[in-house]
C-alpha cells in the first residue's frame, strides 16, 4: 500500500510536470471549444424548428441529450487515443531506461507498482475530465442544467477511462517500445469500443446478447443517459480488475525471467 | 551479512554460474572480480532479489532472498550495471522518491539525502535535471540511491565502468569512504580497482569462484616467488645463461631492452643475495636493482585467463 501511493505520487508528479501532459489539455480545449458552439448552435435550431412543427421526439429536446452527450462522445472518441498517450510510458519506459531494476529491487510487490501506476493515470484521466466539465459549467451560466445525469454520465465517461487505463497499461507492460504500447493500446480500445458492432450482423440470438455484453457501448449508453445499472457497473470493474491483474502477472514474471 | 549457498543460475541451456558459494561478513569490503561474462552481475542480481536462482540459495542478513524479498530489499543498496535514474527528474527529487520506495521513516528522509548528496559530492548538481548530468556525475547519483536508504548492504555492479579515469578516480575515494559504514560487495572486471578500495577479493571466471582471500594473501599467492628488476648499463645477449647456474633461479625475461631485465626467482634472500653479487662481478654495470613480489595482476591473468604475464618454466 506504501509502495502504491509512493509511486503513484511520483507519477502523478510526472503527469502534471510534464509540457506534454499541458499541451494535450491544451488540445482537448481547442477541440472542445471548436465543437461546443457548433452543438449549441444545433441544439438551438433544433428547439427553433420545435417551435414551428411540434412533434418531435421529446427527448432531442432536453439539453442533457441535445448537447452534453454529443460533447461526452466526442470526449470518449478523444479518450481513446489520449489515454494511451499517457499509459504508454508507465512501464515500457522503466523497462528500456532500466529504472525498473530499481521497482523491482525495491521493497514493493508487482501489485503495488501497477496500481500505483494505474491509480496516477487516472488521476491525470480526472484532470482532463476536469477540463471537459467546465463546459457544462459555462452552460449553467446561461440554460437550466439538470446536474445529476449530467454527473452520472461523466462518471460513466470516467469508468469507460478506467477501462481504457487498465488495458493500456497492461499494453505498457508488454513491451520496452512506448511506441508499440501506443498503437497496441488504441487498437484495444477501438476494438473493446466496436465489439458491439458484431451484434448487429450476427444471426444467433445468444451471440447478439454476448457481444453487446461485452461491448463498452451498450454499458456506456446507460450512464450516458443517466440510469446505472449494476450490471454495467460490475462488467466495468470486472474488466479493470482483469487487466490490472494481467499487468501485474507480467511485472511479476519479469523478475523471474532474466 | 552476505550467506551465499550453491547458488546456481541458467540462462536456457547456458549455466552462467556453477554452485557458487560465498560469505561476506558485516562491514567488509569485498571485491567481484573477474573477466567479463564470468557471471558477477548474475550473482549480484540474485543478492539483490532482482532475479531468482535456478539452485541455491542467498541469505542476507538472515533472511533469504527468495522467501523473504521484501525485508533483503529494504536492507540492500543496489547499483546495477546502468544507474537506475530517472532523466526527467530532478537530483534531489529522485532521491526522495528512492528513500521513500525504500520505505525510509518519513522525518528521516531529509536529513539522510543530505548525507548521499554529501558523500557523493552532488551539492552543485541537486536541483539539476538528471538528464542533463554527464556520465560521470550520473554514476554518483546511482551511487547516492544506493546508499540514500543507509542499507546494511551495498552491492555496486561496476560502479566505475564507462569513466574516465579521472572520474573512476573519485568514484573510487568515494567507496573508500563508505568502507565502515556498510557491508560493500563490488563487481569490477578492473584489478587495480579492487586494489584500491576492497580488503578482500573473490575471482571468479566462466561461473565459478576460483580464489576467495585477503588481497594481501592472493597477491603472494604462490609463496615464495619474488621478481627482481635489474637494470644494467651493458647490453647483455642472454642474462639466463648468466644466471643459469645459480640455485632458486627460474627465469628471465628482457624488458625494453637488452639492458633491462626481470628475473624470476624462488628462495630466500641467499638467492638475491648472490644475483646481485654475480652482476656485479661480471661488470655489467648496475645501475638498478629492485626486488618486488609476484604482483596481484599476475594471479589474476594465470587465475582466469590461464596464464601468467611472467613467461617461466
Ligand atoms: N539475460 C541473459 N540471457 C542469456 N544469457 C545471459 C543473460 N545475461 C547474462 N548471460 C550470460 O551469462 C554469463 C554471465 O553474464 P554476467 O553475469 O552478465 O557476467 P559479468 O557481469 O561478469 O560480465 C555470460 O556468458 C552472459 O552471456
Ligand atoms: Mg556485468
Amino acid at each position: 500500500m506504501r509502495g502504491t501511493l509512493v509511486i503513484a505520487g511520483k507519477e502523478l508528479r510526472g503527469f502534471f510536470a510534464s509540457p506534454t501532459f499541458y499541451v494535450m489539455l491544451f488540445l482537448i480545449t481547442l477541440i472542445m471549444s471548436y465543437i461546443y458552439p457548433i452543438q449549441l448552435t444545433l441544439f438551438n435550431q433544433m428547439l427553433m424548428s420545435y417551435v414551428m412543427q411540434p412533434g418531435m421526439p421529446q427527448q432531442q429536446l432536453n439539453i442533457h441529450y441535445g448537447l452534453f452527450l454529443r460533447l461526452l462522445s466526442y470526449l470518449n472518441l478523444m479518450l481513446i487515443f489520449i489515454v494511451p498517450a499517457l499509459t504508454m510510458k508507465l512501464i515500457a519506459e522503466e523497462k528500456k531506461m532500466r529504472t525498473f531494476d530499481l521497482l523491482l529491487t525495491s521493497p514493493v510487490k508487482s501489485v503495488d507498482i501497477v496500481l500505483g501506476k494505474y491509480l496516477a493515470a487516472l488521476g491525470a484521466i480526472l484532470g482532463i475530465m476536469g477540463v471537459a466539465f467546465l463546459y457544462p459549467l459555462v452552460t449553467a451560466s446561461f440554460a437550466t442544467v439538470n446536474w445529476a445525469p449530467l454527473v452520472i454520465s461523466f462518471i460513466g465517461i470516467f469508468l469507460v477511462a478506467g477501462v481504457y487505463a487498465a488495458m493500456d497499461l497492461f499494453c505498457s507492460s508488454l513491451t520496452e517500445s512506448a511506441l508499440v504500447a501506443y498503437v497496441m493500446s488504441v487498437m484495444m480500445n477501438v476494438s473493446i469500443w466496436f465489439i458491439g458492432l458484431s451484434a448487429e450482423v450476427v444471426d444467433s440470438q445468444k451471440a447478439r446478447q454476448v457481444f453487446e455484453h461485452l461491448s463498452l457501448n451498450t454499458h456506456l449508453a446507460g450512464l450516458v443517459e443517466g440510469t446505472v445499472r449494476t450490471s454495467g457497473l460490475v462488467f466495468l470493474l470486472s474488466l479493470v480488475i482483469l487487466f490490472i491483474f494481467l499487468a501485474e502477472r507480467v511485472v511479476e514474471s519479469s523478475r523471474w525471467r532474466a | 551479512m552476505i550467506e551465499v549457498r550453491d547458488l546456481t543460475k541458467d540462462y536456457g541451456p547456458h549455466r552462467a554460474i556453477h554452485a557458487l558459494n560465498f560469505t561476506v561478513k558485516k562491514g567488509d569490503v569485498v571485491g567481484f572480480l573477474g573477466p567479463n561474462g564470468a557471471g558477477k552481475s548474475t550473482t549480484m542480481k540474485i543478492i539483490t532479489g532482482f532475479m531468482a536462482p535456478t539452485s541455491g540459495t542467498a541469505r542476507i542478513a538472515g533472511f533469504d532472498v527468495f522467501e523473504s524479498p521484501l525485508e533483503v530489499k529494504k536492507r540492500i543498496g543496489y547499483l546495477p550495471e546502468t544507474p537506475p535514474v530517472y532523466t526527467d527528474m530532478y537530483v534531489r527529487d529522485y532521491l526522495r522518491y528512492v528513500a521513500r520506495l525504500k520505505g525510509m521513516e518519513k522525518n528521516r528522509i531529509e536529513k539522510s539525502i543530505d548525507r548521499a548528496v554529501e558523500k557523493t559530492s552532488l551539492g552543485d548538481v541537486q536541483k539539476r535535471l538528471i538528464g542533463h548530468l554527464s556520465k560521470g556525475f550520473r554514476q554518483r547519483v546511482g551511487i547516492a540511491q544506493a546508499i540514500v536508504s543507509d542499507p546494511d548492504v551495498l552491492v555496486l555492479d561496476e560502479p566505475t565502468v564507462g569513466l574516465d579515469p579521472k572520474q573512476m578516480h573519485e568514484i573510487r575515494e568515494l567507496i573508500r569512504e563508505l568502507r565502515g559504514q556498510h557491508t560493500i560487495i563490488l563487481s569490477t572486471h578492473i584489478l587495480p580497482e579492487v586494489q584500491a578500495t576492497c580488503e578482500r577479493a573473490i575471482i571468479i571466471n566462466k561461473g565459478r569462484i576460483v580464489a576467495e582471500d585477503s588481497i594481501a594473501n592472493l597477491a603472494t599467492l604462490e609463496k615464495g616467488r619474488s621478481r627482481l628488476f635489474v637494470r644494467l648499463r651493458r647490453e647483455v645477449g642472454d642474462l639466463g645463461a648468466v644466471l643459469s647456474d645459480i640455485d632458486g633461479v627460474m627465469g628471465v625475461e628482457s624488458g625494453s631492452s637488452n639492458r633491462e631485465w626481470r628475473v624470476n626467482l624462488r628462495g630466500n634472500e641467499d638467492t638475491v643475495d648472490a644475483v646481485s653479487s654475480r652482476l656485479v662481478s661480471q661488470g655489467y654495470g648496475l645501475l638498478e636493482f629492485s626486488p618486488s613480489k609476484v604482483d596481484l595482476e599476475d594471479v589474476f591473468l594465470k587465475l582466469t585467463y590461464g596464464q601468467s604475464r611472467g613467461g617461466e618454466a
